[in-house]
């Protein structure tokens, strides 16, 4: 048996390493563009980037428009939302089909999938435990929930498909657009960069439409001369309104955990008068720490909410453009790179949750000042 | 120089590069963290992980400054 393998492992990764170099060569040629093969269609065009979250398809709608009157555009379903819910349904699927049959089976060893995430579990479950204590098993299944989610999204969010399918619409206002051809109906981009199809075209074109400037143009036969990619799929924490609801639970579950573990006497923390009589100057000083307390509060869901956001959408930005500077070699690192970073936030973000958490369990001490004098 | 939308584009771009020099101080801050970690962990190994997690939760307080003067060159030059 082991024999067999020893046998056969080196004669496998021979193979394959002649497929990769041809893979990386295809690459290559289609990056450079050589001879123009499909009108150019494979090389790397740097991106134009938005910010907000846009619709995921034209006419796909949350809450339809007119339907309220004081949102006459509806809730459009963005993209971001796609992720969100393409990230979940893989959390579902990885606890109804690999944790929970698992369980239902009894006790055997741990093996494949199930063994990493067991590992995940395990380890934050250490840290949970050394970091809340007693408070570790109410305070665990919330911080672990916002690892695996966070997780999950920021790796989602490195399969090449994302910021690269999506609808064409015709740019307008200083947006810049690109040049695309229409093959069997579906609209690619010929490799040229945003901007440079002629403004005078895309004048008249926007001119020719009128009113209807925005309208898609993905299922139009004619090439676009200057239009704008809305992607399909996009990484959720690009999206500041994803990390920010997540800060804004978060800091409100910090609130619940205090108020279960100490009571009323938790906002003592942020309103201090319990000595503000007996030793006026200390007093008004607790008082004015209460207050910077409480602004520090809001605070960290502003730090929570842009840490992951800048984090993650600085990394998409640096993909995008290192991506067309250099076509081939620097990427896969930078894939990497994204990899780690992506890993390392969510175990940031989690974390951080875990710390404030059980700070917010443990009674706050207004006497050191007795202690000092 | 009579063009206002280039002259907009120029400030930007410059806008967005003087938000990015807060990251200086978070590079300190973030040298000075784990060096303080290191000598830590060599001093006594045993304490690794406890030492490790701290460090990973400075790093991120250190980097959330630095994170914001990106957002705000972000948010100069894409919005």
């Amino acid at each position: 048996m082991t024999t067999h393998t020893h046998a056969e492992k080196p004669r496998r990764i021979g193979f394959w390493r002649w497929v990769w170099v041809g893979l990386m060569i295809l690459g290559g040629v289609m990056a450079f563009n050589v001879g123009g093969i499909w009108g150019g269609i494979w090389k790397p065009v740097s991106p134009a980037v938005a910010l907000p979250a846009e619709p995921a398809w034209p006419g796909v709608y949350i809450l339809a428009p007119g339907v309220l009157s004081f949102l006459p555009e509806g809730i459009p379903f963005t993209n971001t939302m796609f992720s969100v819910l393409l990230a979940s349904l893989i959390l579902f699927g990885i606890a109804f089909f690999v944790v929970q049959p698992f369980v239902r089976r009894g006790q055997e060893a741990p093996s494949g999938f199930y063994q990493v995430i067991e590992v995940a579990v395990e380890f934050f479950w250490n840290t949970a435990q050394s970091a809340a204590g007693k408070w570790a098993r109410s305070i665990f299944p919330f911080t672990m929930t916002i690892l695996l989610y966070v997780l999950t999204v920021n790796l989602f969010k490195l399969i090449p498909i994302h910021e690269t399918i999506g609808y064409t619409k015709l740019a307008h206002g200083n947006v810049k657009g690109y040049h695309t051809v229409v093959w069997n109906g579906i609209h690619l981009l010929d490799g040229s960069n945003p901007g440079q199809a002629e403004a005078a075209a895309a004048e008249s074109a926007e001119a020719e439409s009128g009113e209807h400037a925005e309208e898609a143009y993905w299922n139009k036969p004619e090439p676009c001369p200057n239009c704008e990619i809305v992607p399909t799929f996009r990484g959720a924490a690009t999206d500041l309104n994803f990390t920010a609801s997540l800060a804004l639970i978060t800091m409100v579950m910090v609130q619940v955990f205090g108020v279960r573990a100490l009571g009323l006497d938790y906002f003592s923390k942020f309103i201090n008068l319990k000595t503000i009589i007996s030793k006026p100057f200390f007093g008004v000083m607790d008082f004015i720490v209460g207050i910077l307390e409480l602004i520090s509060e809001f605070a960290k869901i502003l730090s929570f909410s842009l840490r992951l956001f800048g984090v993650i959408f600085a990394g998409t930005l640096l993909l995008a453009i290192l991506g067309t500077l250099t076509v081939v070699f620097i990427p896969g690192f930078l894939v990497g790179l994204e990899f780690f970073v992506g890993i390392i936030q969510a175990y940031v973000f989690s974390t951080l949750a875990l710390t404030f958490m059980s700070q917010a369990t443990v009674a706050h001490h207004g006497d050191e000042h007795s202690e000092a004098h | 120089m009579n063009d206002p939308t280039t002259f907009l584009q120029a400030m930007r771009y410059l806008g967005a590069g003087l938000a990015v020099i807060g990251v200086a101080g978070a590079g300190a801050g973030i040298g000075i963290v784990v060096g303080g970690a290191v000598q830590a962990m060599a001093r006594n190994p045993d304490f690794t992980p406890t030492i490790q997690t701290n460090m990973i939760l400075g790093i991120a307080f250190a980097e959330a400054v630095a994170i914001y003067a990106l957002a705000v060159a972000l948010i100069i030059l894409f919005v």
